[in-house]
Formats: structure tokens, C-alpha cells, sequence
């Protein structure tokens, strides 16, 4: 909805732009108050939106320079020492810091190889199925684990994996095999966790694909079909350019959080055996940030992640303008 | 015409959006607020309390009116009643906080001219959260109970002091001669409350010290027609028996020797009877008295994680243990899934715990065991580091003149009023007197007395603030009763017994300042060792010595060096 309202914004802005980009700056401003006035409803409607975002998103950003500082409660921050990087020194000084990136980066683009392609095979097998009933029931089986929080899913995945009695260990055990501790062996912890990942994420992310598939036209399909193109022809050559720029989207989106490795999820999950394969940035900085009372180191590690990701963002787009051709803005 | 309608339909669209936005945002000021100018004295509580709870507008409009008109006036007249806000543990956390309408805030408010607001914070983690998001807005309470999820109150208090965020409570002491002589009596624990030679904590008496011991399922061993261990080696046959020869007789293969989960630094305190076997339990090596330094340092450390690492490749431990939380953990003791355990007495013994377990196993039964002996005889049971309560004043409540009326309260707390009533509640309501000055609750409303759910919440402040281990305490806390098929279980043996062992006197540990880089050397120490107890990583001379090199390289021995000196300047090392 507020992505549809923004796009038709600056859709207006440009066309501003364009018309009248040889007058003078006051004639501008003129012209722009006059544009904001046609379209006021437009913009009364985005401005719920525009204010969440100045509330919660940019009026916040002041507060981020105790990242550059020595955050003391009672000096507040406007009061509180400047110290430069070494908050961020403190993060990349870490004997951590390699093996941190490594596993955050590790897990979110197995999240992005791996959990997008099924999304998008599972959105075209739904699409591709003729039966509405069978298409409901499968949708909301694949939708029911993403409203289940981390913690009921940790309980869930211990009662199947735990080596003393969960199920898995039960049936490994009853073909005459050896109890396999998944959630505390390194070797396993990763993909447990990728796995439950694309467990409960798949069928919700499905939403976004079966929506750009519905948007083409069945005009397509059927000219195809009487041109004699197989099912996977049609599905090649008008299904998947059809959602093309959703991928590119999406993936675009998701590169610029390549460095968020799902703190709730390992948070549940892992315990000492294997920090070497699931400690990720936000795990670390929780507990050296948040239970050690560093508030700064917390905070410029944030600012760090957050200037990745913009950077990403800004060279993926440009990457996706000129291999796919389109991108996203 | 129909356009018009269209405009005006949009209109009134979006202002119903904008109005839904803002509701969503504002606060709910304007109701409670509202009768604030009515009453004097409710005008300085209005700021700290209406947007939180509406505790002290409830208690400080009508109620008091109707039962005594004269009071409130005079008080009014003299001198404002001073707001406190306390923030405690709960001493039961399945239960909520005292009501508005509860006695003891109109008792606090009559005669000792104090509007008091007791809120209970979270426990571990998420209360030490709590506490640091209010410290960061420098919104912390006037008197609070100091939290740690790493169990070290002392920790957050000097974290909290370094901050600027509390006010010295030296002034304070001789206000409350009465509170002095129950519970901050000990100058020795009292310098676990001391900064630089400043009283800033009120150290109370520790909540029944060495409370937590090795037991094992008595009814087990019958059947297999074992005798109890004395040493490691025995325990560990047994254990291997208990895990091979099905001991419940249910003739499945599904039970394991030993039990447990980490609690602590390295495999944690639960597993240091073990450790102590090697004469090596927890993280600081106290042997010699003008000397401290790592446990990990002594030879026998290795040995001990070796024959821990013997538990886990024989499979007689569950092997659950290293993700398992504390309340997975009694589920499985309560289902009989393993006999040989590291169990609190109360989490053991007491009838809501113990009644699970009784109806599974009507035949079952836990005995204590004495601290195993290791290979060279030594045993001890665990490092005693008795976690005292920690009180703390903010500096803000010292700043604003509060400090006279926490010591009033303080002391209250410590007057038989005080002490009864937030201890036990109302007598002849939730508690009597029997003729020997025993607590009893024969002939009183079931649904109203000392135990039941209901009157919990009456006496939330009890195991925190007002109780000090009497003889008359333990007796009604913990009562003998009788199991499904007649036996007596008597609570107070499992403590008695457990404190009986040898333990290693820790409680002056708490004054070590954590390392500078506490999240890195925990995640180096406690990885490393479990890595080396699980087998994940082999154990031999090699092995350990780049371990012992690597915890070096992240400032160990600089840790070791603070550590004494912080033990020489509070006194407690020469």
C-alpha cells in the first residue's frame, strides 16, 4: 500500500522535475506547492506513513552519535565524551570479529540462495495447480509456521531433534543408528538452522511471487498454449520474466540486510558447543552491548551494519540496472 | 454536486486515519490527570506515576477519606507525603504485584508520611535489561533490588555506581538502628555494598545459604541392588548401571545416569561437585590465601574435564545437557528420566515441586549424597558464593531529600508491624499464632491464608527484603509432609544435610570486577571448556596449553592481577 502511494509520489516529483526544470527557484518552489496542491489527497494520505518515518526512523538518528561517544546516563547525550571510532575499534578488535562476519554473512545468503528459489518453485507450483481447494489448503499449511514465535519453535525442534528423545533421534535410533545431538554439534547447527529457517519463512514468502504471478495476463498464457508451448515453456518463457523485477526486488532488499543474521532465531537456538557456527553480529553485540552496558559499542556496531547495507543497496542497484535492466529506483 | 460529496467523503477519510495515528501516539493523560488539582498532596505524585500505573492516584483520593477524616488532613498540613518507588524481585514469579488497596501501602502512608509503589521487575536477563534501559534514561527508582542474569548483584551495583547512578546510603545506617541490627550486621558481608570504600549497597543476609546438593534416586539403586557413591569412579558405574540396566523396570532403554544443564561460567555450578572431586570447583582458585588465580591453571582441571568428557562418550549423562534450560530440566527429573542430579532442596522437595514427580513414581525417592571423592580423596561440594540481596538507593532519590524517609521505611520493615506484615501478611487473615508463638493457618479461610495463590501477592517483598533465616521462618516456609504411598518428606533435612558438606567459602568472589571485555573471555572460556567436555575438541597436553594460551592473549592474566587487587582493596585479601 505505502510502497503503491510513495511510487506515485515521486512518479508526481519527477514529472515536476522534468517540466519545468529551466525556472528559477522560486518559480520551483511555486510550481512544487502548486503540484502538492493538486495532489493533495495523495499526500494527506501518504502522511501517516512520511510521520512514521520521521518519528521512529530519522528523528532517532540524532540519538546515534553516542556511537562516536562515551555514553554516560547522567551527561545524557548531548553531554556525554567524545571518543572517535574507538567503539567501533572495540567491535573489530574483537578476537570474534572474522568468525562474527563470516557466520552472518553465512547465514543470510544461505537465507537468500537458498530460501528465495524455493519460495519462487513453490509460488509457481501453487500457481500451476488446478485445483483451488488443494491450492487453499497448501497455502495455509506453508503459512501456519511464520505465526509460531522462535521460542515455541525451539520447543517444537527440540521434541524432534533432542538426542535423548526426539522423534528424528527415535526413528534413527529404531533403524539401529547413533543419536545425533543436531542443535549442539557444529557440524549440524547450520543447517538446522537454515533448514527451520526456510521451514517457517517458505509459505510466507510465497505471498509476494503469487501476487506478481496473478498480476500477468492470462491473454499470455492462453497464446502460448494455442502456439503449442509446454507447461515449463510457459512457465520460462511468461511466468518467470513476469515476476522478474519482484525478484530483483526482493533479492535487492535482502542484500541491504545482509548483515542482520536473524538475532531472534539464533538467539533461541544456540548455546555454547556451537557459537563458533552460529554467534552472529546481534548475538554478540547483545550480549557485550546490552548485558555489559555498552550502549555505544551497541550503537556503532547498528551504524556499521547500517552503512554495509546502504552501500550494498546502492551498488546492487546499479549492478541490477545493467544486467537486468530494471532496478529499484 | 456529487463531487463535493466525493471531496468531503475523502476528508473525513483521512482525518479518521490521522485521528486513529494520533490516539495511537498520545498519552492517556487527560483522565488521570484530571482530578489532580482537586487534592494538594496527590500533585507531586501525578509526573512520576500517572502514565505508569495509577497506583497512587487510587490510594491517595477517596479510599482514605471515608475511614478516618481526621488523618489525612494533619498529615497534609505537616508535610507532604514523600513518594518511593521500589523495584524488587518477585519471591513469587507466577504471581502479580500488591493491589492498589493493599494495607500495607495505607499502613506506610499514615505513619510513616510515605506514598509507596513497589513494582516487581523481571528476573535474570530481562530484568537486568530493565534496569540498564532505565539507568540509560536515568529514570531508575529511589530504592531498588540490584538484578544480574550472571547472578552477581554486586556486579550491576558497581556498574550502576560507576555511572553516577546511585547515591551513598552511609547517612542512611544510623536512621535505622533497628533494621541494622537483623540484617546489615555483618560487617564482613557489608563490604560487598561498598565502591572505593563507600557504602552504596545495603547487603542483606543471604537468602538460605547452600541450598542446592547432589542427589540421587534411592528407589534405583534398590532395585539394582547397588550401594550409594562415595567416589567419582563409583558414580560413575552407578551411572552407567542406571543408564544400561533399566532401572525403572519399564523395559525400554530410556534413561540416563546423570542429569543437568549449564548454569554458569564453564559446565557451571551445577556440575562443580564434580570439579570438586579434583579440588578444582568453579572459576577462581582460592587455596592459598595471599593468592588468586584461575582454576583452569591447576593440572587437575584437565583431569577433572577429562573424566567429564568419560560421562559423555559412555552416554551415561543425558545428552541433552549443554541446551537444556533450567525448567526443561526439572521436567525430566520429573519423569524419571535420569538419577543422579545437582537439585536445589526447595525445587526438590517442596510439595508443589515434588508432587509432579510423586504421582509418576509413587515408589520414587531422592536421597542426598555426600560431596564425591576424586582421585586424590578431595571433595568438595561447591564454591559457597551465598548471593546476598543487594539494596540500592538512586542518586536521584538522595538528591531529592528521600533519603530520611527510606531509612524510615527501612526501618518499619524491621519493627514487628513491618516485618510481619510484609512477611506473612495480616495476622488472623493469612497467618496466627500458635500458643508456642508458632506461624499456623488451622481454622483460617483456605482461600486467604500465608500459602495460598491468592495472598501472594501480599507478601511479594518477603524473601528480598524482610526475611532473615529464622527458626520460625524455615519452619513454615518449609514444612514436612507426606507423599502419596506415606512417607515423610522433610524439606529441611535436604538443607540441612546439603549444608552439612564442604563447601569452598566464595562469598567474597562478588567483589571481583568483571574483565574488560567480559563478552569475549566468557564466550573464550565457557566455548573452550565445553568443546573440551563434549569431546568436540581432544584433550591433551597441546590442546590445553594453546587454550590456556589463547585466554592469556585475551588479558587473563591482567584479569587475575585486578582480581587480587580488588580483593586486597575491599579488605578481603592482604
Amino acid at each position: 500500500m505505502s510502497q503503491f502511494m510513495s511510487a506515485a509520489t515521486t512518479r508526481v516529483g519527477r514529472a515536476q522535475r522534468s517540466a519545468h526544470s529551466s525556472g528559477g527557484f522560486s518559480k520551483r518552489v511555486r510550481q512544487l506547492g502548486l503540484a502538492m496542491w493538486k495532489h493533495r489527497w495523495i499526500y494527506l494520505i501518504t502522511a501517516p506513513t512520511l510521520l512514521y518515518y520521521l518519528v521512529f526512523k530519522y528523528i532517532p538518528l540524532y540519538n546515534a552519535q553516542i556511537a562516536f561517544k562515551e555514553f554516560q546516563p547522567l551527561l545524557g547525550i548531548e553531554g556525554s565524551p567524545w571518543v572517535g571510532l574507538q567503539n567501533l575499534e572495540g567491535f573489530l578488535n574483537s578476537i570474534y570479529f572474522g568468525q562474527l562476519m563470516t557466520n552472518t554473512i553465512f547465514f543470510s545468503g544461505a537465507r537468500l540462495v537458498l530460501g528465495m528459489p524455493i519460495a519462487i518453485v513453490l509460488a509457481l507450483m501453487l500457481h500451476e495447480t488446478r485445483f483451488a481447494f488443494f491450492r487453499n489448503v497448501v497455502q495455509t499449511i506453508t503459512y501456519l509456521p511464520h505465526f509460531l514465535s522462535w521460542v515455541i519453535m525451539f520447543g517444537i525442534l527440540l521434541m524432534l531433534l533432542s538426542p535423548s528423545d526426539g522423534l528424528v533421534n527415535e526413528i534413527i535410533k529404531s533403524f539401529g543408528g547413533e543419536p545425533i545431538a543436531f542443535l549442539t554439534t557444529p557440524n549440524w547447527f547450520r543447517q538446522i538452522v537454515i533448514g527451520s529457517d526456510i521451514w517457517k519463512e517458505t509459505g510466507w514468502s510465497t505471498i509476494l511471487y503469487l501476487a506478481a504471478l496473478l498480476s500477468i495476463s492470462p491473454e499470455l498464457y492462453e497464446a502460448a498454449a494455442v502456439d503449442g508451448a509446454s507447461r515449463l515453456q510457459r512457465i520460462w518463457n511468461i511466468s518467470l520474466p513476469g515476476i522478474l523485477p519482484v525478484i530483483v526486488l526482493v533479492t535487492l532488499l535482502r542484500l541491504g540486510n545482509i548483515l542482520q543474521g536473524g538475532f531472534t532465531q539464533i538467539f533461541v537456538l544456540y548455546s555454547l558447543p556451537v557459537y563458533s557456527v552460529g554467534d552472529i553480529i546481534d548475538t554478540w553485540v547483545y550480549r557485550s552491548g546490552i548485558l555489559d552496558f555498552q550502549f555505544s559499542l551497541a550503537t556503532a556496531v547498528g551504524l556499521f551494519k547500517g552503512v554495509i547495507g546502504l552501500t550494498l543497496i546502492m551498488v546492487s542497484n546499479q549492478l541490477a540496472k545493467r544486467f537486468a535492466g530494471r532496478n529499484l529506483y | 454536486m456529487n463531487k463535493r460529496l466525493n471531496e468531503i467523503f475523502k476528508v473525513a477519510l483521512v482525518v479518521l486515519a490521522l485521528a486513529v495515528v494520533l490516539t495511537a501516539c498520545a498519552p492517556a493523560a487527560t483522565p488521570t490527570s484530571a482530578p489532580v488539582p482537586t487534592k494538594a498532596p496527590a500533585a507531586t505524585s501525578a509526573p512520576t506515576t500517572a502514565s505508569s500505573q495509577p497506583v497512587a492516584a487510587a490510594t491517595t483520593a477517596p479510599t482514605v477519606v471515608p475511614t478516618k477524616a481526621s488523618v489525612p488532613p494533619t498529615t497534609v498540613a505537616t508535610e507532604k507525603p514523600v513518594d518511593l518507588e521500589l523495584w524488587a524481585q518477585p519471591s513469587v514469579t507466577e504471581q502479580g504485584p500488591p493491589p492498589a488497596d493493599w494495607i500495607a501501602y495505607k499502613i506506610v502512608r499514615e505513619k510513616l508520611n510515605i506514598n509507596l509503589k513497589v513494582v516487581l521487575t523481571p528476573t535474570g536477563a530481562d530484568g537486568e535489561a530493565k534496569y540498564n534501559a532505565a539507568a540509560a534514561a536515568n529514570s531508575l527508582p529511589d530504592i531498588m533490588q540490584m538484578v544480574s542474569a550472571s547472578q552477581d548483584n554486586r556486579g550491576t551495583m558497581v556498574r550502576l555506581q560507576k555511572l553516577g547512578l546511585l547515591g551513598p546510603v552511609t547517612t542512611l545506617l544510623p536512621l535505622m538502628p533497628e533494621r541494622v541490627k537483623t540484617h546489615y550486621d555483618d560487617p564482613q558481608r557489608m563490604k560487598m555494598g561498598q565502591v572505593g570504600g563507600v557504602q552504596y549497597g545495603l547487603v542483606e543476609p543471604p537468602p538460605i545459604p547452600k541450598r542446592e546438593g547432589y542427589v540421587i534416586r534411592k528407589d534405583w539403586l534398590d532395585k539394582l541392588g547397588l550401594k550409594p557413591p562415595t567416589t567419582l569412579d563409583e558414580m560413575f558405574e552407578i551411572a552407567k548401571a542406571f543408564t544400561e540396566k533399566d532401572p525403572d523396570g519399564n523395559g525400554k532403554n530410556d534413561t540416563y545416569g546423570v542429569g543437568g544443564f549449564i548454569n554458569g561460567v564453564g559446565l557451571g555450578d551445577r556440575f562443580d561437585f564434580i570439579m570438586g572431586g579434583y579440588d578444582v570447583p568453579g572459576l577462581w582458585d582460592l587455596r592459598d590465601p595471599g593468592k588468586i588465580q584461575l582454576n583452569v591453571r591447576d593440572p587437575n582441571y584437565p583431569k577433572a574435564l577429562a573424566f567429564f568428557n568419560k560421562l559423555v562418550t559412555a552416554k551415561v549423562i543425558d545428552p541433552d545437557w549443554p541446551t537444556l534450560k533450567r525448567d526443561d530440566f526439572r521436567a525430566k527429573w520429573k519423569q524419571g528420566k535420569f538419577g543422579i542430579m545437582w537439585e536445589d532442596f526447595s525445587a526438590l522437595a517442596s510439595p508443589s515441586n515434588y508432587v509432579t514427580f510423586d504421582k509418576n513414581f509413587p515408589d520414587g525417592e531422592f536421597v542426598a549424597l555426600p560431596a564425591p571423592k576424586g582421585p586424590d580423596g578431595k571433595a568438595w561440594y561447591r564454591v559457597d558464593t551465598s548471593l546476598s540481596t543487594i539494596w540500592a538507593v538512586s542518586k536521584k532519590a538522595i538528591d531529592a531529600g528521600k533519603g530520611p524517609a527510606i531509612a524510615r521505611f527501612l526501618e518499619w520493615t524491621a519493627t514487628k508491624e513491618g516485618y510481619y506484615l510484609l512477611g506473612f501478611g495480616e495476622e488472623g487473615k493469612q497467618y496466627k499464632f500458635d500458643k508456642d508463638g508458632n506461624i499456623v493457618f488451622d481454622g483460617l479461610d483456605p482461600k486467604q491464608v500465608w500459602t495460598a495463590p491468592e495472598s501472594q501477592m501480599y507478601t511479594q517483598l518477603r524473601n528480598n527484603l524482610i526475611f532473615t533465616n529464622t527458626p520460625q521462618e524455615l519452619k513454615v516456609r518449609y514444612p514436612a509432609y507426606t507423599s502419596v504411598k506415606g512417607r515423610t518428606v522433610d524439606q529441611v533435612q535436604f538443607l540441612k544435610f546439603f549444608q552439612s558438606q564442604p563447601w569452598v567459602a566464595g562469598a567474597h568472589l562478588q567483589v571481583i570486577n568483571p574483565h574488560p571485555k567480559a563478552a569475549d573471555f566468557n564466550r573464550y572460556y565457557n566455548e573452550n571448556i565445553i568443546q573440551f567436555a563434549l569431546g568436540q575438541k581432544p584433550l591433551n597436553d597441546q590442546t590445553w596449553a594453546d587454550f590456556l594460551k589463547g585466554l592469556d592473549g585475551i588479558g587473563a592474566k591482567d584479569w587475575e592481577t585486578n582480581a587480587k587487587k580488588d580483593l586486597t582493596d575491599a579488605g578481603f585479601m592482604k
